[in-house]
């Protein structure tokens, strides 16, 4: 075992190490590490050029008799024979980072943190402002890889690099245009610009994370209000964490800052990059920052939004105005004008937030800008009592979560319908899962948060060998459990039976099984059919 | 959707339903029966075209049997086999009226 408080020993290699000097090496090495069993070994492999197998069974021995062992400042060339033996699964490779320099190159991005430049053809480096870029850097190849494993096309870097004081990530961008550029020198193709964006932007969040694999933007936002919430006057400020707090949580992938400059077109192909910020949450997290993009942070100077896109705030707001209609599935401008109000109240928080923490050079700008932003979201705190609101349910999305009031119970068969179309199901089953769907939905919209109003999850899953279709209904309302309820007794005549008391009943006999838990705050009531 | 068809002569009046009779369109329901029930002595309720019943459309059944018990009869017809399994696990086919 090695001790964290004994020192490393570090040994250099250099050379080649093969069968004609492997025993030697090893002898050498043995020399050294003999005094100190407990201790940290590091082998620093800057000058060492190649390493055979004989070599690699030298390293073996040590790594048995030191479990804690680096090796560090491997070349490319022996860090490939590293990863195609497995060393680097069982033993800890640093490699040494190739030196790249930017001088003279073409900037085809810049960003709040750093720029990219395109280095040759086909690739481009993404560098950092901030001194301590490695864990950045580290981070975002991280989460990247799990992006592109879970189904988003973007682009990984496939290596890192020093640039001057700070490093840098390379990508292969093959004849890359943002759509920044798109849009600011081809007009024509915003219709195409929208939908391709629309669609990349549901395939995103059509993506269900893995628990604890992203962070949640929930969270990071209530941190960003909890700083400016005492700026507002009149208990505001806790009105707003009190909606926040009530958005429903989701495991689903956000992008968190998905605006134009970060979908690119790639040949044909449209890729999104700058997957830094990428989390679990609700949809409207990203459209905060699509607003804040679009027209929030050039509120006050439209100007600031041509300098940063590329394009007029003309473009910008009407790329805002039908993208987030075209999500919405509406031509409805009251329903744009509903879900606007919502996400403006959000953004304009975090806009206020962000330009406490970074003030325009200019202090009567910084002032008035932030002035604006805080004008307009007290305007809309006065107005609005939640931030939820319907969404139209994802292709292929298994999960509908809708405001609990009777109203939408067309909406909530029409889903479980669909999801129903296929399966191989009978137009009887369909009916007695049609009426357990609503005797359950219209329970929870009645009772649940009356008189508030609240959100159901509506979950159809679907099992196979006997075909089974489960449905699974959540509401955060007041506990009740409503399989306590006795039955009613139907063996009554009419004058004596009683009017109401029959949904759940009903319901019980028209599915095979039906449970309930409390759970974390939620009701939940599932129901399984065999069809 | 449920569309209901009124037809009435001397003290009998006939309502045909079609469509879904569910939370929604329930209420609808209620008030053509409270419409057309006062005066008359056979209320006949067509369902040959109505394909789906929830506890909600239940109820109004319920209601106006009730109403017609006081004042003269009520009968369901052309009930489909799947409304009829509803009536069946809710013990209405012993309540109603049910002439196929």
């Amino acid at each position: 075992m090695s001790d964290k408080n004994i020192s490393p020993i570090t040994i250099a290699l250099s050379g080649r190490i093969d069968s004609g000097n492997a025993a030697e090496t090893e002898k050498e090495i043995n020399k050294q590490l003999s005094s100190s069993v407990n201790a940290p070994v590091i082998l620093d492999a800057s000058n060492l050029l190649y390493i055979s197998s004989a070599g690699l069974r030298v390293i073996l021995r040590i790594k048995k008799a030191h479990s804690d062992l680096t090796i560090t400042d491997v070349s490319s060339e022996v860090y490939e024979i590293l990863e195609m033996t497995g060393f680097t699964e069982i033993i800890k490779v640093e490699k040494a980072y190739r030196t790249v320099s930017v001088e003279g190159c073409e900037v085809i991005g810049e960003g709040f943190n750093g720029k990219v430049y395109r280095i040759d053809k086909d690739n481009v480096v993404k560098t950092y402002k901030n001194a301590d870029a490695l864990s950045e850097i580290q981070h975002e190849r991280k989460v990247a890889k799990l992006a592109l494993i879970l189904g988003v096309p973007t682009a990984i870097s496939y290596d890192v690099v020093r640039v001057g004081e700070s490093y840098g990530s390379v990508f292969e961008l093959l004849n890359s245009r943002s759509f920044s550029k798109i849009l600011a020198g081809e007009p024509e193709k915003f219709d195409w610009c929208v939908s391709e964006y629309v669609k990349m932007l549901k395939k995103i969040h059509s993506i269900v994370v893995p628990k604890g694999e992203l962070p949640s933007i929930k969270e990071k936002t209530l941190r960003s209000v909890m700083r400016m919430k005492d700026s507002l006057p009149d208990g505001l400020g806790d009105k707003l964490v009190k909606m926040i707090e009530d958005i429903p949580e989701s495991d689903h992938m956000v992008h968190g800052d998905f605006h134009t400059k970060n979908i690119v077109l790639a040949g044909d192909e449209v890729l999104v990059i700058d997957m830094d910020t990428i989390s679990v949450g609700h949809p409207i997290f990203d459209f905060i920052h699509m607003y804040d993009a679009y027209v929030g942070f050039s509120e006050y100077d439209p100007g600031i939004v041509l300098d940063f896109q590329g394009y007029s705030s003309e473009i910008s707001r009407k790329f805002w105005h039908s993208t987030l209609m075209s999500y919405l599935g509406t031509e409805d401008e009251k329903r744009f004008e509903d879900v606007d109000k919502k996400v403006r109240c959000l953004a304009y928080a975090g806009l206020i937030d962000w330009g406490i923490r970074h003030p325009d050079p200019d202090p009567q700008k910084a002032r008035a800008t932030i002035d604006l932003w805080k004008t307009r979201l007290i305007e809309i705190l006065g107005e609005i009592n939640t931030l939820n609101f319907d969404l139209p349910a994802a292709d292929g999305a298994n999960e509908l979560q809708i405001d609990a009031i009777t109203e939408n119970l067309e909406k909530v068969i029409d889903f479980v319908n669909k999801r129903l179309e296929a399966v191989d199901c009978s137009p009887k089953n369909i009916m007695q899962l049609d009426i357990a769907v609503e005797e359950i939905f219209v329970n929870i919209a009645n009772y649940a948060y009356s008189p508030e109003i609240g959100t159901a999850t509506v979950k159809v899953e679907v099992s196979d060998a006997p075909v089974t279709v489960t449905v699974t209904f959540t509401d955060n309302g007041v506990p009740y459990d409503p399989l306590k309820k006795a039955d009613p007794d139907v063996s009554l005549s009419a004058e004596k039976r009683e009017i109401g008391g029959l949904g759940i009943f009903l319901t019980k006999k028209v599915i095979d099984d039906i449970s309930y838990e409390y759970k974390n705050g939620s009701n939940i009531l599932t129901i399984k059919k065999t069809v | 959707m449920l569309t209901i068809n009124k037809s009435s002569e001397n003290n009998k009046a006939v309502l045909s339903l079609a469509g879904r009779l569910d939370t929604v369109t329930a209420p609808d329901f209620d008030k053509t029966v409270r419409e057309v029930i006062p005066g008359i002595t056979e209320l006949e309720l067509d369902l040959k075209k109505l394909e789906y019943i929830s506890s909600a459309g239940l109820r109004v059944l319920l209601t106006a049997q009730k109403i017609m018990n006081t004042q003269g009869t009520m009968s369901v017809c052309n009930v489909n086999e799947t409304v009829m399994e509803i009536f069946d696990v809710t013990g209405f086919s012993d309540i109603l009226t049910i002439k196929n």
